[in-house]
């Protein structure tokens, strides 16, 4: 078994002590891959003077070249050449209409089941009960190969689907929402005599529960029934304010209570299944460790200190992903701050820096009509 | 969302608003007369408006802060005087009077129906392609670019409202580029097309345009700065710093590469070395964390695309906080990394013409940093290679009332000159 399989099948999910010499020796041979295989990255780590034999202790992950998300949007770099058979090609949903292209391999793939199922049973997720699916986000097609619509699919595998019904539909070269569509078969669900199961943007669900407040919906949905939130991040940047509202709005309307709704994120270039505990926390899973750097000198910070989100896990063999450094600015607290139980160090994702990758004045633009500071 | 006939309209009423069209905008050219006055009045009101506070909700809900910049930026222009001067200075003294000529008389007339397929980089942009096509007197149909969300068409609601007789000259249609039927049918019934964007839009667009359709490409430009001497050297150099931190380069007027009127490789690295804590202080100046920790993934972004994109050159990289320099051997003018992060070339002043010459239709200002007596024979060689704006250091980007824009005055494009024999 390779040092990543070992990582991925033997680590217990929040234990990260336990985990961290099996992640050190994962990612030190994960990194010497991508340096074998990928001139780019391999150019990379000879301009910053890195080498895998440097990483000895957890510590030493912070040496790792953090590469910036928008350089996998301005660079397709793979570590295994595009003729191999790969498991997966996914994007990002490139919101700034740029995005990232990330190839997952079959190991990457492997690796993940275990993450899933342990996680998913750790935050009791898997249900053998069947259920209907709502996915409030895209319908998987072949011009879709967004990771959101890839994770979303997934999730609706936790119980035995009996249907799903998705909010945006492909048509005509564009995806179409249809939110009334679904509050109808939500409706049908409810008299339904198994459980629902609802997936999606939050920001989806936020507007289709307003829809159904508006129209004088109120359903009980069966026990049982769940919510699973997921998206890019943008979704989950601090929102003390509006968490709350969509929690009450969703008892009031479906009658799901708030220990039965849940909260994921990941990112393309860091598909690490992070899940938020019942204090609405995302705790660092033993797939994981996360840096928090300076954002001047992007030397790493301690707990607590705000600045550049930096994602580290051996995951990916096909792409460069070891090390990721994100234009959003969190910050790390110990685990037991928390009181869950998870002892774990959470992350929190404050919000973008707004990375605004323009490449070109398009537009000669607007000298607009006056003095000051053009366009 | 559609605006037409001064209301916005649903999606679903498109095709038949596209099927009436044709006969809509024979009927508008046939039986009325936009004056260059009924424009002005309404945009002028606007102005007042904007400024007695009536169009806070609307600023609430679409202003982003770049935007409040922006708008305060164009405040001045949105008032009679300015817009009256940009006619004058444009289509002449008498603007859009009949003028005598020995056979008769000449005018000027909107050239009837324009297309504006605009980009989104820019805030307001269509509505300002709008304007000029109104003041002009033309008819307006608005391709709307996918990051408007809303904002031109309130603008245009203001408009029409503020002067009900604007509604019958401006169309906007919220439709993807993707869409090409419902394009190919809008540019059907125009007499001009005016692109605003990169090769991509430019490309796709002259495509669209039929045989007989003026096509007006407002296309991306470089700027640069050239560095000749210095008039104070402190000065110059800081306002140019900020000038390049500011625009982040993204703008045609922003420095993309500082030429140094040399060929001496040691010069230009002392150059660098001596500018970089000046652009350092300049990346600086008065920024929250968050431009800090973009400041500074573009600048690490740059060192990597260095060492990935340029493995086989031989660059020198001067790396900076927030900012980078990059010192190329060669002397063309291209685009820099942008946000801070400016690249420098040795070019002596022998071989401005020849290296400009290289891009031709692509230059646009030249930041000319020299001695006061050598600024005369420097904007004469700059302005024959075929740049079309010679600034100051720091002021690449201003805006100069009366300028032109890429080396034409814009309303000129949107008019036709009809003689007509006593």
């Amino acid at each position: 078994m390779g040092s990543r399989q070992r990582l991925f099948w033997c680590s217990d999910p929040y234990d990260l002590p336990a985990s961290d010499s099996r992640f050190v020796r994962a990612t030190a041979d994960n990194c010497a891959f991508h340096i074998r295989r990928c001139p780019e990255y391999a150019a990379i780590a000879r301009r910053l003077g890195f080498s895998p034999d440097q990483l000895k202790t957890v510590e030493d992950l912070a040496k790792i070249p953090p590469i910036p998300t928008l350089f996998f949007k301005r660079h397709a770099v793979f570590s295994m050449p595009e003729r191999w058979p790969v498991a997966m090609r996914v994007t990002s949903s490139g919101t700034s209409g740029k995005f990232s292209q990330v190839n997952f391999d079959w190991g990457c793939v492997l690796a993940e089941v275990p993450m899933i199922l342990r996680l998913g049973w750790r935050h009791r997720l898997i249900s053998p009960v069947p259920a209907n699916c709502v996915v409030l986000g895209y319908k998987p097609d072949k011009h879709n190969r967004t990771g959101v619509t890839r994770t979303m699919f997934g999730l609706t595998f936790f119980s035995p689907p009996l249907r799903r019904t998705y909010a945006l539909h492909y048509e005509n070269g564009t995806y179409v929402p249809d939110l009334d569509r679904v509050i109808r078969d939500l409706e049908g669900y409810a008299s339904s005599p198994f459980p629902t199961r609802i997936i999606g943007f939050p920001s989806y669900l936020w507007f289709g529960l307003k829809r159904m407040e508006e129209l004088g919906v109120r359903l009980k949905l069966r026990p049982g029934s769940r919510i699973l939130l997921a998206g890019g991040w943008k979704q989950h940047y601090a929102q003390e304010v509006e968490k709350p509202r969509l929690y009450a709005l969703a008892r009031t309307v479906l009658g799901v209570e708030e220990d039965h709704i849940h909260e994921f994120f990941g990112a393309v270039e860091h598909p690490i299944f992070f899940n938020a505990c019942p204090r609405h926390r995302f705790h660092i899973p033993a797939y994981s460790r996360v840096v928090i750097r300076d954002v001047e000198t992007l030397e790493p910070l301690p707990m607590g200190k705000v600045g550049l989100v930096n994602l580290i896990s051996p995951l990916i063999k096909a792409t460069p992903v070891t090390s990721v450094i994100t234009d959003d600015l969190g910050y790390l607290e110990q685990g037991d701050a928390c009181g869950c139980g998870i002892p774990s160090p959470t992350l929190t994702i404050l919000g973008r820096v707004g990375l605004s990758d323009i490449t070109t004045c398009a537009a000669g633009a607007a000298q607009l009509l006056g003095k000051g500071e053009g366009l | 969302m559609i605006f037409a006939h001064g209301t916005v309209l649903p999606d679903a009423d498109l095709p038949a608003l596209l099927d009436s069209l044709e006969d809509e905008l024979n009927a508008t050219r046939a039986n009325l007369t936009l004056e260059a006055e009924t424009v002005v009045s309404a945009i002028d009101a606007l102005g007042r408006r904007l400024d007695s506070g009536a169009l806070d909700h609307l600023i609430a809900q679409f202003a982003t802060p770049n935007m409040l910049d922006s708008l305060a930026q164009i405040r001045p222009a949105l008032c009679r005087e300015a817009l009256e001067d940009k006619l004058k200075t444009e289509l002449g003294p008498e603007a859009l009077s009949p003028r005598p000529r020995p056979f008769g008389r000449a005018r000027y007339l909107p050239l009837g129906v324009l297309f504006h397929v605009t980009a989104g980089n820019v805030a307001g942009l269509p509505a300002f392609s709008a304007v000029e096509g109104l003041l002009t007197g033309n008819i307006n149909l608005l391709k709307l670019p996918r990051e408007d969300k809303g904002l031109t068409l309130a603008i245009l609601s203001q408009l029409t409202d503020q002067e009900p007789r604007l509604a019958p000259f401006l169309y906007a249609f919220d439709v993807p580029s993707s869409d090409t039927a419902t394009l190919k049918r809008l540019a059907a019934l125009a007499d001009g097309l005016v692109v605003w964007g990169g090769d991509e839009a430019v490309r796709a667009c002259r495509g669209l345009a039929p045989p007989g359709c003026k096509l007006t490409e407002w296309a991306h430009r470089l700027s640069f700065a050239y560095v000749a001497g210095y008039e104070d050297r402190e000065t110059e150099l800081t306002a140019l710093a900020r000038h390049i931190v500011r625009t982040g380069g993204l703008l045609c007027s922003s420095c993309q590469v500082i030429y140094l009127d040399t060929e001496d490789w040691d010069r230009a690295q002392a150059f660098c070395r001596d500018f970089l804590p000046i652009l350092e202080g300049a990346a600086r100046e008065g920024r929250s964390p968050g431009q800090a920790a973009e400041a500074t993934l573009y600048s690490y972004e740059t060192l990597l695309e260095q060492a990935v994109d340029r493995r086989d050159f031989d660059d020198r990289f001067f790396p900076g906080r927030g900012c980078s320099i990059t010192l190329r051997r060669d002397q063309e003018l291209e685009l820099s990394h942008l946000h801070g992060n400016v690249l420098v070339k040795c070019l002596p002043r022998r071989a401005l013409l020849p290296v400009l010459r290289r891009q031709k239709g692509r230059l646009q200002t030249a930041g000319l940093l020299c001695a006061r007596w050598d600024r005369e024979a420097l904007s004469a060689i700059l302005a024959r290679a075929g740049v079309t704006r010679i600034t100051r250091a720091g002021h690449m980007s201003h805006t100069f009332p009366g300028e032109g824009h890429d080396g034409e005055y814009p309303l000129r494009r949107y008019v036709r000159v009809v003689d007509t024999e006593d």
